[in-house]
């Protein structure tokens, strides 16, 4: 009896595609999508977006000054680990103004600003503290940079040993508000300077302290590195914005998703025919349909925005005109999706395997699971290609940039653009339902 | 006697049939379909989907009947005979390849379609986690009705159910009798002249049945039209005024239970008389000459005959057989019905 009861459920997977596709497909797709995620094996490693200032060109100094100021920035500029993000102007570098904004609507990451103060070359950097790999990796790159600048003669041996592809372990964490500082002198200790510098780069993360004094030789100090927290300063809990969003769209989706299988459960059940022998158009289904998916899709987001800031302290008041708009343009494109998936399906069978598998793979590349600062490059692409990626850059803006409304131009208009081409996908192959 | 809605009647003429009489008459018929067509690729083949256009199954071909106004139509026909088919064609939700339907004289279109005729699934199309009086206010609505009209047809619809004392319970609770009551009700809450309705009965024991074709006869004593499909026979042989059955798309009989029997199978009884012995080879002469055609087979222990006059008949033949000495045993009579009238004209053949 036991075997029977056996067979019978192996019979039934057999005939059971969908069954198959989610015991065996979709664990090894997402087993894949984290493996590239976090292994980063596909595409190349992710590089910290970086505005260049030259603070002493800004300032008027000396020339002198403003030039070796400038070559620790062009040494950045040829970093493996970074990606130079310019200005409207030809060069690498913008002025502090421009970096700063830069930072605060997200297109750099991190704006490094190298000064000379008290004839020392110090650097300050304008930090997005909800990356929180990136300032490390600056920091210590910054550091080899002005200290190999700064000890003329010495540096081509050290200069290939930190790369790309190491820069997390290779950090230096210097906290917010805090700075490092330093007398680096020129010696001839060429070896022992080396070997600092090569200390710095390779100090294992997690230390928020400066490099201990056993790897500093007497003749060269750290450089003044200065880290500022332009976005994030003073926030409570400055993840809870990301993963309220994160979960919030992950969830809105599968919401949709399920209200599109009423779509389906009303084909199979004959009340999709007897309402289309009534007043009733597919036009009117199909939007009170999506009508009533956007509008649930608005109360779940601002029942659970609600809570993040009754428990966890979110701020929603203050920045309820840009949640509005963002709730509605990603309730209305998950509402579209749920429809365009329900009505690409045969079966409520279908639909459910598909929709885990969309959605599951749409909030793994969009960031609504992990970050997607955290991805390769290829994958933070892909993750274009998901509305989650859209969204969450959105809700970032609003909440974490604390960016006006007028900035969320891309990601009101990618999300509105996505809501309306699936609902007419939609509305296409519902067709199909309508006379056959 | 059958008593229905208290009102006594013969056996020969159902209650709904007295008003009917008035309303058949020379007014255009409900539905008049001539010649319809409709075919559909065959799915699941194994021709290349380039090709499959190629493979396609004639669900109907060629069909033509009429309902005329008031009258209660039997849409008979084996499985996969195109009657669903044919239901979706007159509701406005397929187009025929070609033919013509008419409804009260003019060409169905989807308006006149959705304004005129009454739909009621095979299924349960009902929202099961909305209540009673909730599902008929959506689907009244969905009907154009409004106002105080729609709340006025609301509570007249829980009446004809007999449900008004379940009105705000949920219908994923209700029995399947129930559920068929508000099924129907749902498709009538427009008041249609013409209704249509896909095996209403499926699946429910011999009360709801009852109930149901009591509803019905009330619809019909108001005038409306109804075609409807069973797979029920002995209720489109009592139930219905006229039958037409359809077999692999065409329709091959048309008429009233005694027309089509005069078609086809003929009035005569069926008798079986069960022998206390097995028939002789010979001395069977007082079987042959009792003037009754019968089927005798030396061997067997029973007698079949056709019997026109049972009265007369059936003394005779008991009296040859006493005659040719044998003893009689049992005694079987079996009044023609449609379910012998169904088999002969669409055969023994499975149609799965």
């Amino acid at each position: 009896m036991i075997w029977k009861v056996i067979e019978i459920h192996l019979r039934r997977l057999r005939h059971n595609r969908v069954e198959w596709l989610l015991a065996f497909v979709v664990p090894i797709a997402f087993f894949s999508i984290f493996a590239l995620i976090f292994s980063r094996g596909v595409g190349s490693t992710p590089r910290v977006k970086v505005a260049l200032v030259n603070g002493a060109a800004e300032s008027a100094a000396a020339s002198e000054v403003t030039d070796r100021c400038q070559t620790v920035l062009d040494n950045l500029g040829k970093n493996e680990g970074l990606r130079i993000i310019r200005g409207s102007s030809d060069g690498d570098t913008v002025d502090r103004s421009t970096a700063e904004m830069m930072v605060r609507r997200g297109t750099a990451t991190i704006a490094v600003v190298i000064d000379q103060k008290d004839e020392q070359i110090s650097a300050e950097l304008l930090n997005d503290a909800s990356d929180q790999v990136a300032s490390q990796v600056v920091t210590a790159l910054v550091t080899r940079e002005i200290m190999v600048g700064s000890a003329p003669g010495i540096p081509e041996q050290v200069d290939s040993s930190t790369s790309a592809a190491e820069p997390p372990t290779s950090a230096v964490k210097l906290p917010s508000g805090q700075s490092q500082t330093g007398e680096p002198t020129s010696s001839s200790e060429q070896a022992e300077f080396a070997q600092f510098v090569q200390n710095v780069a390779s100090k294992p993360d997690g230390t928020s302290s400066p490099p201990a004094p056993s790897f500093v030789p007497q003749a060269f100090g750290p450089p003044k590195i200065e880290v500022v927290n332009i976005i994030g300063q003073g926030k409570t809990n400055p993840v809870i914005s990301v993963y309220a969003a994160g979960i919030a769209v992950m969830f809105l989706l599968f919401g949709a998703t399920t209200g599109g299988g009423v779509l389906l459960e009303e084909r199979e059940n004959q009340t999709l025919e007897r309402l289309l022998a009534t007043h009733m158009t597919m036009d009117q289904l199909l939007l009170g349909k999506w009508f009533y998916l956007t509008l649930l899709g608005c109360v779940q987001v601002t029942v659970m925005f609600v809570w993040a800031q009754l428990v966890f302290g979110l701020n929603l008041s203050e920045h309820f005109d840009g949640f509005a708009m963002m709730t509605v343009a990603t309730a209305s494109a998950a509402a579209s999706f749920g429809l365009f998936l329900a009505t690409l399906c045969r079966t409520r069978g279908q639909l459910g395997g598909l929709s885990v598998v969309a959605v599951l793979t749409m909030s793994a590349l969009g960031g609504s699971m992990v970050p997607r600062y955290v991805m390769s490059e290829s994958l933070q692409r892909a993750g274009l290609w998901t509305f989650n990626a859209w969204a969450l850059d959105g809700y970032d803006k609003v909440f974490w940039r604390e960016l006006p409304p007028s900035e969320l131009g891309p990601q009101l208009a990618v999300l509105m653009v996505t809501a309306f081409v699936l609902l007419v996908a939609a509305r296409l192959l519902a067709i199909r339902w309508e006379v056959a | 006697m059958k008593f229905t809605l208290g009102v006594p009647f013969s056996g020969d003429v159902l209650p709904h049939q007295h008003l009917r009489t008035a309303l058949i008459s020379t007014t255009p018929p409900a539905v008049l379909v001539k010649e319809l067509r409709k075919s559909y690729a065959r799915e699941g083949g194994v021709l290349p989907f380039w090709n499959r256009g190629s493979q396609r199954h004639m669900a109907l071909d060629g069909v033509s009947f009429e309902l005329r106004q008031g009258e209660r139509l039997a849409y008979l026909g084996p499985n996969g005979a195109g009657k669903t088919t044919m239901i979706r064609c007159l509701s406005g939700r397929t187009r025929p390849d070609s033919g013509t339907i008419e409804l009260m004289g003019q060409p169905v279109d989807r308006s006149s379609a959705r304004d005129t005729l009454g739909l009621v699934p095979q299924e349960i199309a009902l929202y099961g986690d909305l209540t009673t009086r909730e599902n008929l206010f959506a689907f009244g609505r969905f009907h154009g009705l409004r106002g105080s009209n729609l709340a006025k047809r609301v509570e007249w619809a829980l009446q004809w159910t007999g449900l008004a004392d379940r009105g705000d319970d949920l219908v994923s609770t209700f029995s399947g009798g129930m559920k068929r009551r508000i099924n129907l009700a749902c498709g009538v809450l427009h008041q249609p002249e013409v209704l249509l309705l896909d095996e209403p009965s499926v699946g429910v024991d011999p009360q709801s049945r009852q109930r149901i074709f009591t509803m019905l006869d009330q619809l019909s004593e108001r005038g409306t039209s109804i075609l409807l499909t069973t797979h029920h026979l002995d209720e489109a042989e009592t139930q219905c005024d006229r039958i037409v059955i359809v077999d692999r798309g065409r329709v091959v009989a048309t008429g009233t239970f005694d027309e089509l029997l005069r078609q086809t199978i003929g009035r005569d009884r069926s008798v079986t008389v069960r022998l206390d012995r097995v028939l002789r080879g010979e001395g069977n002469e007082p079987l042959a000459t009792c003037g009754l055609t019968l089927a005798v087979k030396p061997g067997e222990r029973s007698i079949s005959a056709k019997v026109p006059e049972i009265a007369v008949g059936l003394p005779r033949l008991i009296d040859a057989v006493g005659a040719a000495g044998y003893g009689v045993v049992d005694v079987d009579v079996q009044s023609p019905s449609l379910h012998h009238v169904f088999l002969h004209l669409t055969g023994h053949e499975l149609r799965d």
